[in-house]
């Protein structure tokens, strides 16, 4: 037989600099959640809730969630293809490029360089940074799958491919910019254009980071730690055209009641509604996949993973377009619900869906046993709880804002002040804090049992060098 | 209706057309086999 020499030294570079990375993002998001709560813990300039909640943002998004799927795409790719990466050496200087890339980034956002563009924040030179990165990605597993064994595709590498794609499309149209000095532009674009263009980059990077390639992992993994094929692969292909089709459009529900054309919000509107039926035809799938298997709940840490993260993900992509009706975006838009929303986005859905790759990954790449599954479902319960009290307590909130902020009197007048509305979201904003804190501890026995894992267990009876 | 709206509104109808088409592709009895081959693959050990 023959064999392939797959690289497992660049996966594990990029699990670990992603766990770093995730590990920056939970502890500055526990410090500036608690710094709404405790002003005091606000240490101007460098160290305040403003600069720090890009930071928190982008490691989450760039050194958390993209670190990852750096890596689970090179695992993928070379697993799906049958064949070797492409490129050695363009995999190892992307990994020290992308590490620069987010120091950089760091540093520039603390010490106030900023676009003030929500989810691309990074100034020029930094952008510059991005774009070689992910071109250098792209061509890698481009080139990868050009070069596959295997004639018919898989479904997680049409989404690594829709991902690889959009990104490029979204940041590079989104960056247009003139740039005054070395550290400043402004926008190719003006007024309510700049806007559009702006949550259509905003809501699609949702889609072509946070949507395609989990939905790629989630669909590699699923099977591996199941042992059961996909209910369908035709459905996950549709599910896949569908949602491409009709992602682009849904940017602009985040400028509903906005000087933004009329038809525009609701072209918007209609498409994400529309979008549920892609979303849930994965959701099914992976559902309909555990036909005969439920009791893997009960049995496989990994399964709990993955299955809370697609029911999470259903429970997004539903809550997602009704956030997107005119009439309930009136209600909670600006209010705390948001937050909540996103984050069950990251804590559930697509953390939860990591977790599992990693688990599966790291003892396969080190050739040992998973040092504890006592310890893994200890990190399941943990970050399951701490998120859950997130998100609830924020919609809680968020409902409990809306309504005050919507009360009127018999005269017209507004019922509460602002500030009125305002204390009353202290219970709640110290329950995130607390939520965040016990997602913060999962996070540490993960690594704890990751470390210990790597370090000193129990070898594996076979080691996944060669296929 | 100026020439414009005309391409935009073509643009969208092509693009329904390539979206319904793959449907199409994708659900024939002929493809089914090939096409639900991988997921079984992916039983492959790693």
């Amino acid at each position: 037989m023959e064999t392939v020499n797959y690289n497992y030294a660049i996966v594990r570079s990029f699990i670990t600099w992603s766990i770093i990375w995730g590990v920056v993002t939970v502890l500055v998001g526990v410090l500036i959640s608690f710094q709404l709560v405790l002003p005091e813990l606000n240490f101007a300039p460098y160290l305040t809730y403003g600069r720090l909640r890009p930071i928190h943002t982008n490691a989450g998004i760039f050194g958390w969630g993209i670190g990852s799927f750096f890596a689970l795409f090179y695992y993928m790719v070379q697993r799906l293809c049958r064949t070797s990466l492409w490129s050695d050496g363009l995999a190892k200087f992307q990994l020290w490029f992308f590490n620069a890339t987010i120091i950089t980034a760091a540093v520039t956002l603390l010490l106030g360089y900023t676009t003030s563009k929500e989810y691309h924040e990074l100034e020029w030179p930094v952008d510059i940074m991005v774009v070689i990165l992910w071109v250098a990605f792209a061509i890698n597993i481009i080139m990868t799958i050009v070069k596959r064994r295997e004639p018919q595709m898989y479904v997680s590498l049409w989404f690594m491919l829709a991902s690889l794609v959009g990104v490029a499309i979204l940041y590079l149209v989104n960056a247009a910019e003139v740039p005054v000095s070395l550290f400043k532009s402004y926008s190719a674009y003006a007024g309510t254009n700049d806007a559009n263009v702006q949550w259509w980059f905003g809501h699609n990077a949702v889609a072509m980071v946070l949507t395609a390639p989990p939905l790629a992992v989630f669909y590699y993994f699923l099977p591996k730690a199941t042992g059961a094929p996909i209910y369908s692969h035709r459905l996950s292909i549709v599910a896949f055209w569908s949602l491409i089709f009709m992602y682009l459009w849904t940017g602009a529900h985040h400028l509903l009641w906005t000087p933004v054309p009329d038809w525009v919000q609701t072209l918007a509107m209609a498409f994400s509604v529309m979008l549920i039926a892609p979303s849930w035809g994965s959701v099914f799938n992976g559902y309909l996949t555990m036909n005969g298997q439920w009791h893997q709940m009960r049995e496989n840490y990994l399964v709990k993973f993955l299955i809370l993260g697609i029911t999470f993900y259903g429970l997004q992509t539903l809550q997602g377009p009704l956030q997107a009706v005119r009439s309930f975006s009136s209600f909670i838009h600006y209010t705390e619900w948001v937050p909540g929303h996103v984050h069950m986005g990251a804590m559930g859905w697509v953390s939860l869906v990591l977790f599992a790759a990693i688990y599966y990954l790291v003892p396969k790449i080190y050739g040992r046993e998973l040092y504890s599954i006592p310890l893994a479902n200890l990190h399941f319960w943990l970050v399951l709880v701490g998120q859950l009290i997130y998100s609830i307590s924020l919609w809680v909130a968020g409902l409990q804002q809306a309504g005050m902020w919507h009360a009127m009197n018999n005269d017209g007048s507004l019922t509460y002040t602002f500030m009125e509305a305002f204390v009353e979201m202290y219970p709640y904003w110290w329950m995130r804090g607390v939520g965040g804190l016990i997602y913060l501890v999962g996070i540490l026995v993960f690594i704890v049992n990751l470390i210990k894992t790597a370090q000193g267990g129990k070898p594996a009876p076979e080691a996944i060098q060669n296929a | 209706m100026d020439w414009a709206s005309v391409l935009y509104l073509g643009f969208t109808f092509g693009l329904l057309v390539i979206f319904i088409l793959i449907v199409w592709r994708t659900y024939q009895a002929k493809n089914k086999r090939r096409l639900e081959e991988p997921k079984h693959r992916m039983l492959d050990d790693d």
